[in-house]
């Protein structure tokens, strides 16, 4: 049943090719399949974090193959992608992952990570199968196959706050809330290290059941603290809709700083332009013009956008670019190493120190706070809101900020039992 | 002092919700014995309705609300009639058979709507009441707590004023004595079935301008529904209102004093406590079998 | 429930299929038939619980304490896993032993929901306090069980079939003693609480005390399958216990049948094997789930184990007058129905 209907969508979404820069259009011959394999979450409640990734990766190789496939070594390929539903269960993981890899062998695994990932890590290593994740607190010295090659979250997290402190000498006081998760205590973590370092005081922070359906007590309980700046942390894009609105409501007017808003014209819409006006986030838009820089490495970034939006409406989020994003690293390190080979395309991506991030040259990163350099850190844009609209405001150096801050995050974090060594 | 009657007003919005969900179950178990799984699912069908009538089709949002209502009861009309009435000496087989309409209701809205952010429901009543300096509520809130409330008295003189109120209060404590009494257990049924069902689409299509409109939004509501139903006596309703009062104060206090988890915990332990002081919940009458 | 002569040739040729299936199974199918006997022992477990008459929703939490406890003890306290086991299931037989006194003295719909309260405020401890259960990421990278055979040497229990014939072992011999109490003294004893509470107690029964006893004793078995589950993934998190676990059990062991020992077993692999099977429908999958189980109410309402005496029923009722159709739904056997007694 999901075939038929994901067969349809797929041919409504258009069959125009990529740029030429990355896929070279091959005339003759395309006839070999590699199979890429997609295990996260496609049902139940975490499904929002895969499956829109899988969304992305369909629209992306049916334009690649629509464009005649890709040419690693002598062969020329067509993609497919090889899903697994693991619902979020480390049990559901590993039987996926055994599942992909044994049968339909597959040459690499995108996962979402997290709770599922300690459930693989064993077999991953075992079958030496490269892996990604979108959570780089998946990362420890135990797994030299998992990259983190998109997302490096929290860390990018200090672009904003450093273009906040910036552009707004005055603000001096933040609150902080975030959601009890995996995401969310990282980034408190990062938050509390980047306002220190930018000399901001942190007064207040909640952290929130991820069950939480009404935020009007937490909103309450944080403006009582009298705040110039509120941190949404890695709130969901969701709780950041929700809990904009209750800001509104309750007459908050200062600033305001978050890692996602991936909805905010319906939050603009929701509250009002003005009070949205210089809200900062780190998500773009994928037809955000500054996308198209030359240093940019994911090809004709709004036509994706728009295939996307045609074939699968109203479910486009951050992991709808993330993955697909991981699937072109794969696809140049495969060219580069000649060969589909797992080691080979893992020799080749991380033989080389820094590699094309989807936002520019990026380092293989990540030492001193997972324990191995597995994670791509370089450039991350800071977007802010300019009259209901998100723009790229600049591209935030992160490799600068941690040369200069790095005790202070490292600190941090170990205050928040978030070190690679205090992981339980 | 302006957070703490802050902190009063969020809690009296939170009750009015917790009261028509619980309400609702209340209904549901005391006519029909039936533990409705599916309760918080029809909660989320009313938000998807709103959704699609006033967000997508631009009805107005009353009317959205209003079809929200009508369309939902029927929906619980349908499941007495066909999954709940076959099981009526089984308590068990409706308890599974909702929570298979449960799987059902969510697949269909993530086909309906897909999964990702929340579907978009703008504020049908902008901007905010200042009720004090640094008190206020927001428009769309008073409308939805208004509403409830008006819903909650609508029924609370049915039940007592009317004579199907009646009968349906005389099916809830004793079914057979009711029946013998000869009135219809049928159609009883299928009125605090749809009544319950009505209640749930119509919290889920108030709120859905203020939470998250997903398909798995009928989760966490059922948990809460369910705390308040037993710690209100499970055959009372004016118990399981007063509960809903007591519990959405006492939760949106400790969240908003300390922590949101925390809140929870405490929340489950003093129903345990209650449970275990007055078995028969603070308003309850009825002995346990 | 005589054996019949049938039985032990039966048992024997289950046993040999039991220890020759991994070799037939692919890869992530042997994974997938470890979970079914860690699935298999939580059901029947329950079913114990399920024999005074009581359903609770507190189950896949004291699991989850065995789990917990189990992997806490090998990793901080550095017990052998071998050891660690049996105590994270003591853990959890505890936790019951103590949860007992408060819920027992509900019943029925009222113990339905006070169960599930304790468990949610376990559940949640375990998200809150990050010292010593993790937070909400839990607990990883767990030891699995270590044992080196003279001459063979060591085992690699992290290996699937390994680790399934330790499974295997551990669940049989569990089962055969769930199995045994059930028929023994005190399992009719507790049979008589659910059916003839008021006579049990006229002749002096502690209802009060079987019942607890049933629920720690099955609690143990709880918790010694949850330590199997951890020690086997490497990993334990409050999610993984929720409540979404938790019906899914409570499907089983109905949708299986809870008159006969067999019944949760069956429910719990024939639902989870065409869970498998559904795959290919993705997204569709809980959909295709919901309608199996409205429709083995209405079919099998005495569950799945009843579906053998079905078909003879439709089978004679065609060669027959045909006056009768079993299965329409109206029949209501005996033993079924009467669980709203509880």
């Amino acid at each position: 049943m999901g075939i038929t209907r994901r067969d349809l969508l797929t041919a409504t979404a258009g069959t125009a090719i990529l740029g030429s820069s990355v896929i070279p259009r091959i005339g003759f011959g395309a006839t070999k399949t590699v199979k890429i394999g997609f295990l996260a979450p496609l049902t139940g409640e975490v499904s929002a974090w895969g499956l829109p990734g899988l969304y992305g990766c369909e629209v992306l190789v049916k334009n690649i193959n629509a464009a005649g496939g890709v040419k690693i070594g002598d062969d020329t390929y067509t993609l497919e992608i090889a899903s697994f539903d693991d619902e979020y269960l480390p049990d559901k993981a590993l039987q996926g992952f055994k599942k992909l890899v044994s049968e339909e062998d597959v040459k690499f695994v995108m996962m979402l990570g997290g709770d599922p990932w300690p459930g693989v890590q064993r077999f991953a290593n075992q079958s030496k199968m490269l892996a990604t994740t979108l959570l780089p607190s998946d990362l420890s010295p135990d797994t030299p196959y998992l990259l983190a090659p998109c997302e490096v979250h929290p860390i990018y997290n200090v672009t904003g706050v450093e273009y906040l402190a910036r552009n707004f000498p005055d603000a001096k006081r933040a609150v902080i809330c975030a959601q009890n998760d995996s995401l969310g205590i990282p980034s408190v973590a990062t938050y509390e290290a980047a306002f220190e370092a930018a000399g901001i005081e942190v007064v207040d922070v909640n952290i929130f059941d991820p069950a939480t359906t009404d935020f009007a007590p937490l909103v309450t309980s944080l403006l009582a603290k009298k705040p110039d700046i509120f941190c949404y942390d890695t709130a969901y894009a969701d709780f950041v809709n929700l809990i904009a609105q209750q800001l509104h409501n309750q007459g908050y007017k200062g600033l305001q700083i978050s890692c996602t808003c991936d909805n905010y014209p319906q939050i603009v819409e929701k509250t009002s332009k003005e009070f949205m006006e210089g809200f900062i986030f780190q998500f773009p838009d994928f037809d955000d013009p500054m996308l198209n820089e030359p240093f940019i490495n994911f090809p004709e970034p709004n036509k994706f956008f728009a295939d996307y939006n045609a074939a699968h409406p109203g479910t486009w989020t951050a992991v709808s670019w993330e993955y697909p994003s991981i699937v072109l690293q794969w696809i140049e390190a495969a060219k580069m190493a000649g060969s589909i080979e797992p080691m080979q395309v893992l020799e080749a991506m991380k033989g080389k120190p820094s590699w094309p991030h989807i936002f520019g040259e990026a380092d293989w990163w990540g030492q001193d706070l997972w324990g191995i350099n597995n994670a791509l850190v370089g450039k991350w844009p800071v977007v802010v809101i300019r009259d209901g609209k998100a723009v790229i405001a600049e591209y935030g150096d992160i490799p600068a900020w941690w040369a200069k801050n790095k005790d202070v995050m490292i600190k941090r974090m170990r205050d928040r039992n978030q070190m690679w060594d205090q992981r339980a | 002092m302006d957070i703490i009657l802050q902190t009063c007003v969020n809690a009296l919005v939170a009750s009015a919700f917790f009261a028509l969900m619980a309400v609702g179950l209340v209904l549901i178990f005391g006519v029909m014995g039936i533990i409705n799984f599916a309760h918080g699912e029809l909660y989320m069908v009313g938000a998807y309705l709103v959704w699609y009538f006033y967000a997508s089709q631009g009805w107005p949002f009353l009317a959205a609300v209003l079809a929200a209502f009508l369309i939902v009861t029927v929906i619980g009309l349908l499941m007495e009639r066909t999954l709940f009435r076959p099981m009526r000496d089984n308590p068990l087989g409706g308890l599974i058979n909702s929570i298979g309409l449960l799987f059902i209701l969510q697949v269909l809205a993530v086909q309906v709507g897909g999964v990702g952010l929340m579907k978009n429901v703008p504020p049908a009543y902008r901007g905010s009441l200042d009720l004090l300096p640094g008190v206020s509520i927001g428009n769309q809130r008073l409308v939805a707590l208004v509403i409830a409330a008006a819903l909650l008295v609508c029924i609370w003189y049915f039940l007592t004023r009317t004579k199907v109120g009646w009968a349906l209060r005389a099916v809830a404590q004793d079914r057979d004595a009711a029946a013998l009494q000869g009135i219809n257990i049928d159609r009883i049924s299928m009125l605090a079935m749809g009544l319950g069902a009505g209640m749930a689409g119509v919290a889920g299509a108030l709120i859905a301008p203020l939470t998250r409109v997903e398909p798995y939004m009928g989760h966490g509501v059922i948990i809460t529904a369910f705390i308040v139903t037993i710690v209100g006596g499970i055959g009372s309703l004016s118990g399981a209102v007063l509960a809903a009062v007591l519990y959405a104060f006492f939760h949106t206090f400790v969240t908003t004093y300390w922590n949101g988890t925390v809140a929870t915990m405490m929340g489950l332990l003093i129903m345990l406590v209650v449970l275990i002081v007055k078995p028969t919940g603070i308003m309850g009458t009825r002995v346990s079998e | 429930m005589k054996p019949s002569k049938l039985a032990l040739p039966a048992l024997f040729a289950l046993a040999v299929f039991m220890v020759a299936l991994p070799f037939g199974l692919k890869l992530h199918q042997q994974d997938f038939m470890i979970s079914l006997l860690v699935w298999i022992l939580v059901v029947s477990s329950y079913r114990l619980m399920a024999l005074t008459g009581e359903y609770s929703l507190v189950h896949v939490v004291l699991m989850g304490a065995g789990a917990y406890g189990s992997a806490l003890l090998a990793k901080l306290a550095g017990f052998s896993v071998w050891l660690a086991m049996p105590c994270g299931a003591l853990v959890a037989a505890g936790l019951a032993a103590a949860l007992s006194f408060p819920l027992f003295r509900m019943s029925g719909f009222y113990f339905l929901i006070g169960s599930f309260a304790a468990g949610e405020a376990i559940r949640l401890s375990w998200t809150y306090f990050t010292v010593p259960f993790g937070g909400p990421k839990g607990i990883k990278l767990i030891p699995s069980p270590e044992l080196t055979l003279p001459g063979v040497g060591p085992i690699a229990f992290y290996e699937p079939i390994p680790y399934y014939y330790l499974t295997l072992i551990i669940v049989s011999i569990s089962l055969y003693i769930l199995y045994r109490l059930e028929n023994s003294r005190i399992g009719l004893t507790m049979n008589a609480i659910h059916w003839r509470a008021p006579l049990a107690e006229s002749v002096g029964v502690d209802t009060w005390r079987y019942r607890a006893l049933a629920f720690v004793i099955a609690s143990f078995f709880a918790g010694l399958a949850g330590a199997l589950f951890c020690h086997y993934y490497g990993t334990a998190n409050p999610s993984q216990f929720d409540v979404a676990a938790m019906v899914y059990v409570l499907i089983w062991v109905i949708v299986g049948g809870v008159s006969r020992f067999s019944g949760p077993i069956v429910g719990v692999v024939v639902l989870s094997v065409l869970n498998e099977l559904f795959r290919e429908a993705e997204q569709w999958r809980p959909l295709i789930y919901g309608c199996i189980l409205i429709a083995a109410m209405f079919y099998l309402p005495d569950g799945l184990i009843g579906l053998p005496g079905r078909i003879r029923g439709w089978l004679d009722a065609r060669r027959g007058a045909g006056a009768m159709v079993p299965g329409d739904g109206s029949e209501k056997p005996a033993d079924f129905a009467s669980s709203k007694q509880r």
